[in-house]
């Protein structure tokens, strides 16, 4: 077709993807004579939000027959064809909570991802760094084998997804292209497009759209065209990540993974477990404090990072004011600090090249996900702090509770970009999101002080949930995303 | 319509702007909105067939000038008529269950004939399922057919299915042979405003293709439905003259289940809907003989 190219042009398999699109043909001629291309749903944004929901659509008998397009800047053939050798792993990780997993199970995608590099844990370790109060967390009773989350790249997860999406075809795909423009159409002699989005792509392309939905990230081009203030607050943070190697396999060795974190007064740090002896880190700190990071040589940084979950917040201060030397420095003050080390991750021992990285921390909530004719999901319409490593099972949740209403609507004659059926999207996820953000921000709050009654009374509340079985429990129900509806 | 009836009346989720054939009234200047508050009952649309020969150029001109109010109000999400909106996939529910009690498979296509259609909402729904063959939209005033008309050129998927006519089903071709009728045939929030629902439903039969649907909707007439819709609307707070309520057009079940038996039809079904306020319309069993409720009969085969 005139617009875009298939997912993947280049593979065999297009063959097979060009032949199924070419099932609405006369359709399309029928419209060729309009200025615009009409689709009932235009995704803008090809990340795992976007991608999961036209997956999700293009997988259900009820929803497989609308006309989907997809817009993403970047090349998407790039991104399918995601191969690292087993040694090497992308900086950009996700903890997928097993809701989310069951989730991409449902839609057929899991199967796409490269489940060798995909690494799941059955338990987290979390501290306070500055009175050291601990909560262990690990499944209570029978369920031994469970998993809390699966580590995954993120880039592992979208080219499985769009591997998923190839499999399935007829979606229209204009990548590398930006969005130029969104406006609303116009009246014509036979049709009325004045309530509709019209997106105008880069490549000349004019796409009208029943349902636009913004899936284009925190500075959503879709969310300010529909006039979607947000709400929220930069943290003066930075999440500083980079793929870390490790002196062993973790403590629990092959078949019980660990994931770590630790509040320190700067923001936590956690080091999640990657498959062998890899592992993820995120460390959120302040922007002065990342710049020196990143600019350490090798030693010195991995002397950082160890140093972070050993050393007491004051010596880690001191660290960071040094020049350089923090090596020498770490292994000289390690000697006067006693620690029991299967407390801890394991000693970083290398870091991957070309892995450090940073990023601005934020706290974004849209005023509402939903006006006649738009949906925003994932980070246009929220962006967390990533201490509880809930954004992205957060755009999963959106993606399934919007294709759901998308499907009733469907499958009863509605509209399906008309407000009022998007209303029960906005309506399920709202609430539940913004819960969570407001959680994730008090924990940043609470420990984000080193001194005054809220740090014994954090502790406290560490301990109590700690000694609490069942509670705990609640709380990893929660966190996997399987937990009791909370509203 | 006197405006404080008007404004008053749409706290209670009433569609006091709708514009009814004037045929239909008894006292045009005092028009009978159908008031129901929102917890039992419905915005309603209106279909006369009193007069086997409605003379359409009697329509109110001043009626006719509120068009653009009536517009923006049947299709707004947040207007009177979301009641009304938010019923709607309860209709195909009811039909589908309908469709499913048949004891031979359904139709791979299906044709619709909506009678009383108002601003389309449920014919632009039917249109729109992917198991519809064509729907055939009618209502007899002018100007409620004009917003339907104007809403659906705003979906470029309709066209191809959907057509309004501006008609009374008097006035509508009787399908000469049997199997030309429709596969279902629907009369959504009609009959309660009509004065003789027999001969209406006698005029109905021939459209209905032999193991063909009918399917309809009204409200019971009960004390509920007395109390909600006369009483309190009428005596104690005044928001509409007395008397602009004919609660005695309201249709039990059990009298339309009588009205069907040995006149060609047979598989009556019934399903009650409740709202409620936050989580939406849901089918409450037994609830047809106090409010709102769905009702369909299968035509026999010859």
């Amino acid at each position: 077709m005139s617009a875009g190219r298939a997912l993947l042009g280049k593979t065999p398999t297009v063959c097979r993807l060009c032949s199924r699109r070419q099932v609405p043909h006369a359709l399309r001629r029928s419209y060729s004579t309009r200025p615009h291309e009409i689709y009932d749903v235009v995704c803008v944004g090809g990340g795992p939000a976007g991608l999961s929901l036209l997956t999700a659509l293009r997988s259900n008998p009820i929803t497989s027959g609308l006309r989907v397009a997809l817009v993403e800047a970047q090349d998407l053939a790039k991104t399918a064809a995601f191969s690292l050798p087993p040694t090497k792993f992308s900086n950009r990780c996700s903890s997928l909570t097993p809701a989310s997993a069951q989730f991409l199970n449902s839609i057929g995608a899991w199967p796409h991802m490269q489940r060798s590099r995909i690494q799941e844990y059955q338990e987290m370790q979390v501290w306070d760094g500055v009175t050291g109060a601990r909560i262990e967390f690990d499944w209570q009773g029978g369920s031994a084998s469970k998993n809390i989350a699966y580590m995954i790249e993120n880039l592992n997860l979208t080219s499985g997804l769009l591997k998923r999406l190839e499999e399935l075809g007829g979606v229209d795909t204009f990548d590398n292209s930006k969005v130029e423009s969104i406006d609303y159409g116009k009246e014509t002699e036979d049709v009325d497009l004045s309530e509709w989005p019209v997106v105008q792509l880069s490549g000349g392309q004019s796409l009208a759209a029943r349902l636009l939905v913004g899936a284009d990230g925190v500075n959503s081009p879709v969310r300010t065209f529909a006039g979607i203030k947000t709400t929220g607050w930069d943290y003066e943070r930075h999440g500083v990540v980079a793929t870390l190697q490790l002196e062993g396999d973790g403590w629990g060795g092959e078949y019980t993974k660990i994931a770590y974190q630790r509040f320190l007064p700067t923001g936590p740090v956690a080091m999640l477990p990657l498959p062998g002896n890899y592992a993820s880190m995120v460390w959120s700190t302040t922007p002065e404090k990342a710049a020196i990071l990143k600019k350490l040589p090798t030693k010195d940084f991995l002397a950082m990072v160890n140093a972070a979950f050993r050393l007491s917040p004051t010596d880690l201060a001191y660290l960071h004011s040094l020049e350089e030397g923090q090596a020498d420095e770490f292994s000289w003050r390690m000697q006067h600090v006693s620690t029991n080390p299967e407390m801890l991750p394991q000693t970083v021992v290398g870091v991957q090249e070309g892995t450090v990285a940073s990023f601005p921390l934020r706290l974004r909530h849209a005023d509402t996900y939903t006006v006649d004719r738009i949906a925003l999901v994932g980070d246009a319409a929220h962006a967390v702090h990533p201490l509880a490593g809930q954004g992205l099972n957060q755009g999963q949740g959106d993606v399934q509770s919007l294709a759901n209403a998308i499907s009733y609507a469907v499958s009863h004659g509605q509209d399906l970009g008309a407000q009022m059926w998007l209303e029960p999207y906005n309506s399920d996820r709202y609430a539940a999101n913004h819960v969570l953000m407001g959680v994730c921000d008090k924990l940043h709050k609470i420990y984000g002080t080193d001194s005054g009654p809220i740090v014994p009374l954090r502790s406290l509340g560490l301990r109590a949930v700690n000694a609490l079985g069942p509670l705990k429990n609640f709380f990893m129900e929660q966190a996997s995303g399987n937990g009791a509806k909370l509203l | 319509m006197p405006p404080v009836s008007r404004s008053a009346a749409t706290q209670l989720r009433a569609v006091p702007k709708r514009i009814l054939p004037r045929t239909h009234l008894a006292t045009p200047r005092q028009a009978p909105t159908i008031l129901r508050p929102a917890h039992v009952v419905l915005p309603s649309r209106c279909h006369s067939t009193s007069n086997p020969n409605p003379s359409f150029s009697s329509v109110n001109p001043e009626e006719v000038s509120h068009f653009a109010e009536l517009a923006s109000e049947w299709w707004d999400p947040h207007g009177s008529s979301r009641l009304l909106h938010l019923m709607n996939p309860l209709r195909h529910d009811f039909i589908n269950a309908c469709l499913d009690s048949q004891l031979e498979p359904r139709n791979e296509t299906l044709s619709y004939l909506d009678i009383g259609c108002g601003g389309g909402i449920f014919a632009e729904s039917a249109a729109r399922l992917r198991s519809t063959r064509s729907v055939l939209a009618i209502d007899p005033t002018p100007s409620v057919l004009a917003v339907a008309k104007a809403h659906a050129r705003k979906d470029p998927g309709l066209s191809r299915k959907l057509e309004y006519r501006n008609s009374s089903i008097e006035q509508l071709e009787v399908p000469k042979k049997e199997g030309e009728g429709y596969d279902i045939v629907s009369v959504f929030e009609v009959i309660e405003h009509i004065d003789q629902p027999g001969a209406f439903l006698e005029k109905v039969q021939p459209f209905v293709k032999p193991g063909g649907w009918l399917v309809m909707s009204t409200i019971a007439r009960t004390w509920m439905s007395w109390l909600t819709t006369n009483l309190i609307a009428e005596d104690i707070l005044k928001i509409v003259p007395k008397g602009t309520h004919d609660w005695n057009k309201y249709l039990d079940e059990d009298e339309l289940r009588r009205f069907f038996m040995d006149k060609g039809w047979n598989s009556p079904r019934v399903m009650g809907v409740v709202y409620v306020p936050g989580l939406g319309w849901k089918q409450v069993r037994g609830s047809e003989k106090v409010g709102n409720y769905f009702f369909a009969v299968r035509r026999d085969f010859p």
